[in-house]
């Protein structure tokens, strides 16, 4: 997604600004660009990458300047369409995450008023904009320009003439970093961590005016008072350690990912969960999200109707933004790794508006959505740097498996044994890890396929789904995953020699119906790869080769499974020698719709 | 002559008398009251000033650079080098030839030292040893010098030739690298010099030099280090919880009614301990530790993880991490043989267990019984000898 960075101080902003640009390339992007206040407006962009963009920069002592990386939405990735986008008169420079709904109208204005565009997108109408508006004061000429947008935005500008960078906000990412003479404004906190752990949230509908000397806000022209937060990461802790990429580190980290997920939540001593996120009897309960996030959701589906004996709906929170029913007595649960994912944040807003109880899981401390909803849960799972979510994954799924223990109505025995699995977790996690070279091994043999398909039957049918979307992401592999009962109902029509099948087999009722669909794959020849537990010695006789996980409770089992998958996935990825960390086309956190 | 800046840490090495501890992680990240063997080398490093440090990985190097990272924790900027085969110091000094500027100090990884240990070798010249007097050398390389200055090297002599050790820790200039051939250890080198007429210099440590070399002597340095960490108490104690002496609680632990904890102890983040669980000296607990009720503890180290079930004694043992034991375990200690390498070593010590094991109800151990990592451990068993890596007990 778009990533926009400001500097203002007393040192060179080029090289701050770049290093602000490098930290943000995690979000996924295709044109990045800086843009500083020389004489006019000195602007440095192209559809390159920031490493690219800092070779061809010439020397520059200006302490100021603006930033951006560009993940194409309005017009294709080229030199024109990359920000820093510019007024007429080349006094103004703009750089702007969101989306502007009504571009088209205002640029038509614009035009007939005498203002030429140079680029395809929807950005460069708040230069001109602002343009118009300007008599002398840009913090008057922003407010002025915002009453004609309509959009989400998070932009930052500045003027030639003057020392200042002016932001503003609307349901777009943007934190200050406050620093000691210089301040920093960007899209997320990771861009200024190099240089100051000292941040402010912008929220929706502020304007704020940075100079080297500190930051204000306003509010409808009412000046507002921010709280500062201290951010407890560090630099290092978003850096590699030593592993090939960020996803295989995050992969290695899950073991303690999920140990600090349920610390302080679960005892060894005690069978409770104490969430402090109570259940009312008669509410019903709407889990909604978009991604990785949405295949968690629907496992928590299961745990919720299987633990607490709770009917459960889960949607896409992109497609409940067109539903018209109206919501009451619901808990509305969110999930969302970044707290800033654009449809989720809708979804939020709606069903806030329609009087639901909120709850948030998230992995941001402070993010936009946390700052909405009622209750917040936080998984713990610590910076996620690799686009392909892993460790956010796991986290979320134990976050769900507390929140349906907590309102659980099973008898205190079968809960302490639950929590007592669920403490073993990390254990069981380890294991699997020490299974990497063998699961590698069978990664190879998968690489050289175009066509993979995932089954599975009940809580794990939605780890087919994660598994597929895993091997699609980074080995950019066609993958698919089905309930294996839908299989004959189309699907079986592609099934080939050439066509591998991963059957995700759990030891619960789906057992032996899942063994039944094998068979019937087998009689298509299609080769198939069973990820199934150990000490499973009937498995073998049906299939080519077994991806042995460690036995638990079936209800725990997607945890493991999805691990296997995650490795399987990556070393697919790393067979076929694709950019894993950084797949293209794709974003980390999606802040548009 | 300035200060010396830079200090090379030979950290690559697997310590294969260590296992069952070193098949998972390296020598230099054994913890020793819940802090790696080479935090202790690094702290003492910065203490002396040295900002500038290059670490020479090999051996499962993942987990050292995922611990110091790129030092910053640590007060020091670390720069890593790969040794990919582990073919001696002199192999592994040669990989950091191109790092290195001037003089510069070389340290082992594994060796355990205090802040100071190394302060007088900063301002002295380079081509210097520094030697620690030990009472038994029997293990160690053995320095003969005469006016300070090396006249002979001796590794594990029979007789005792002399009382200083090479600590392997030198203060060297970069033309030390013209010196290495085909020398795979730093000792050859040495007697290279000498041999050529180069002067080498002793300089006697200032602090205590530990080695550790086989698993006992995890606990002995257990025993001294605890002495010297001063207590912080985090997490939560209950009401009738008795603490003596010092005894470190860390944070988002909780303690539990009646539990008597007796210092010098360190318990880490995030444990469960009790209700009435006895802890006694020299004792550490690392983090996510459980401790179920009437479980006692003595002179111990139980790694991160474990969880330890009711009714257990726990005696001069060493747990790695992530073990899960039934109730009713119980370690015998006493004085016994243990083989290590084709030598036999008499030692008093309990039970030395690896990495994520099982254990069932009421199994006992004899003196010195080795369990190998992820073994598993059925229910009413006697244990004596040693049990492989991965093995089933039934």
């Amino acid at each position: 997604m778009c990533g926009i960075v400001g500097y203002i101080g007393e040192r060179e902003a080029q090289p701050i600004l770049v290093n602000c640009l490098k930290r943000l390339e995690y979000r996924g992007y295709d044109s990045c660009g800086i843009a500083l206040p020389g004489n006019t407006v000195e602007t440095h962009k192209d559809a390159i990458r920031v490493e690219a963009l800092e070779r061809v920069l010439g020397p520059s002592s200006l302490p100021l300047g603006i930033g951006h990386t560009r993940w194409a939405t309005h017009g294709k990735p080229s030199q024109e369409n990359a920000h820093p986008h510019e007024d007429c008169g080349r006094n103004i420079a703009v750089v702007h995450n969101g989306v502007i709904d009504n571009f088209l109208q205002l640029r038509e204005q614009l035009s007939q008023e005498g203002h030429t565009f140079l680029s395809e997108t929807d950005s460069e109408v708040i230069p001109h904009l602002i343009e118009k508006y300007y008599q002398g004061n840009l913090e008057e000429a922003v407010a002025r320009s915002l009453k004609d947008i309509v959009g989400s935005y998070a932009f930052i500008c500045f003027h030639v003439d003057h020392e200042e960078l002016v932001m503003a906000r609307n349901q777009s990412p943007l934190i200050v970093g406050i620093g000691d003479r210089e301040n920093y404004v960007a899209s997320d906190v990771p861009a200024v961590l190099d240089y100051t752990d000292r941040v402010i949230y912008v929220e929706d509908g502020e304007i704020g005016v940075a100079t080297k000397e500190g930051i204000r806000f306003s509010r409808n022209g009412q000046q507002v008072e921010k709280t500062e937060h201290q951010i407890p990461w560090t630099i290092e802790e978003a850096q590699k350690a030593g592993y090939d990429h960020f996803m295989i580190k995050e992969i290695h980290e899950q073991p303690k990912v999920i140990r600090n997920t349920f610390k302080g939540y679960i005892s060894a001593l005690e069978p409770i969960v104490t969430l402090g996120v109570t259940r009312e009897i008669d509410f019903n309960v709407l889990i909604l999200a978009c991604g990785t996030s949405y295949h968690a959701a629907l496992i928590g589906k299961h745990l919720f109707q299987q633990l607490a004996k709770i009917s459960v709906q889960v949607e896409l929170a992109s497609e409940f933004n067109y539903s018209d029913i109206v919501l009451s007595k619901t808990w509305v649960i969110i999930i969302t790794q970044s707290g800033e994912t654009a449809d989720s944040m809708k979804a939020l807003r709606k069903a806030k508006a329609s009087g639901c109880r909120t709850l948030v899981i998230t992995n941001v401390v402070g993010s936009s959505a946390t700052r909405l909803a009622d209750e917040v849960l936080y998984i713990t799972a610590g910076p996620e740097i690799s686009v392909a979510a892993t460790k956010s994954f796991v986290a979320q799924l134990i976050m769900l498996y507390l929140l349906a223990l907590g309102w659980a109505s099973a008898d205190t025995r079968s809960l302490g044994n639950m929590i007592a699995e669920l403490r073993q977790l990390p254990n069981r996690v380890h294991e699997i890890l020490d299974r990497e070279e063998a699961i590698a091994e069978r990664a190879k043999y998968l690489a050289k396929y175009d066509n993979i398909f995932l089954v599975a039957r009940g809580v794990n049918f939605p780890v087919a789904l994660e598994g597929a979307l895993k091997i699609k992401e980074i080995a950019y592999i066609h993958a698919e995953g089905f309930a294996a009962g839908e299989l004959k109902h189309g699907p079986f029509a592609l099934l080939t020699p050439d066509t591998p099948v991963i059957a995700i087999v759990s030891k619960d009722s789906t057992y032996e119906t899942l063994l039944a669909n094998i068979r019937e794959i087998k009689a298509r020849e299609s080769p198939v790869v069973a990820i199934a537990e150990d000490g499973d010695v009937e498995i073998d006789k049906y299939v080519d080769f077994v991806i042995r996980v460690p036995a638990v409770d079936p209800l725990f089992s997607p945890v493991v499974n999805s691990i296997a998958l995650q490795l399987l996935a990556y070393y697919m990825a790393k067979a076929r020698n694709c950019p894993i960390d950084m797949p293209r086309n794709l974003a980390k956190s999606v802040t548009v719709e | 002559m300035g200060r010396v800046e830079q200090a090379v840490i030979l950290a690559a090495g697997e310590g294969q008398r260590l296992r069952p501890f070193t098949v998972s992680k390296p020598k230099v990240m054994i913890p020793i009251a819940n802090k790696p063997i080479m935090q202790y080398v690094i702290d003492a490093v910065a203490l002396d000033g040295i900002r500038n440090i290059v670490v020479v990985v090999g051996y499962r190097k993942d987990q050292v650079v995922d611990y110091f990272g790129s030092g910053e924790k640590f007060g020091v900027e670390i720069d890593y080098v790969e040794q990919t085969q582990q073919l001696g110091t002199a192999h592994a000094l040669k990989q950091v030839k191109k790092k290195v500027h001037g003089r510069f100090l070389t340290l082992s990884g594994d060796n355990v030292i205090e802040p100071g240990t190394i302060s007088t070798l900063i301002d002295v010249e380079q081509d210097t040893i520094l030697v620690n007097e030990q009472e038994n050398i029997s293990k160690y390389g053995v320095i003969e010098a005469q006016d300070g200055i090396v006249t002979s090297i001796v590794e594990k002599p029979k007789e005792a030739i002399s009382h200083l050790v090479n600590t392997g820790i030198y203060s060297f200039g970069s033309e030390i690298f013209d010196g290495i051939e085909q020398e795979t250890d730093l000792t050859s080198v040495i007697r290279n010099m000498i041999a050529l007429g180069r002067e080498v210099r002793i300089c006697e440590a200032t602090g205590a030099w530990l080695d550790v070399v086989y698993p006992w002597d995890m606990l002995k340095l257990n025993d001294l280090a605890l002495a010297k960490t001063s207590p912080v108490t985090g997490g939560t104690i209950e009401s009738g919880v008795t603490m003596k002496g010092l005894v470190s609680v860390g944070k988002g632990t909780i303690i539990r009614s009646n539990s008597y904890i007796v210092g010098p102890a360190i318990i880490g983040e995030n444990c469960e301990i009790g209700p009435s669980v006895c802890i006694l000296p020299s004792t550490t607990i690392g983090n996510n530790v459980c401790i179920a009720p009437f479980t006692m503890i003595t002179n111990s180290m139980i790694a991160d993880g474990v969880e330890i079930g009711p009714n257990s004694t726990i005696q001069d043992s060493i747990m790695d991490k992530g073990s899960l034991l039934k109730g009713h375990f119980v370690t015998q200690s006493g004085e016994t043989d243990i083989r290590i390498d084709d030598e036999y070593h008499r030692v008093r010590i309990g039970a030395i267990l690896g990495e994520r094991c099982s254990i069932g109800d009421s199994v006992v151990t004899c003196p010195g019984v080795i369990v190998g990592n992820r073994s598993q451990i059925r229910a009413l068993k006697v244990l004596d000898g040693s049990v492989p890596d991965e093995s089933l007990v039934m």
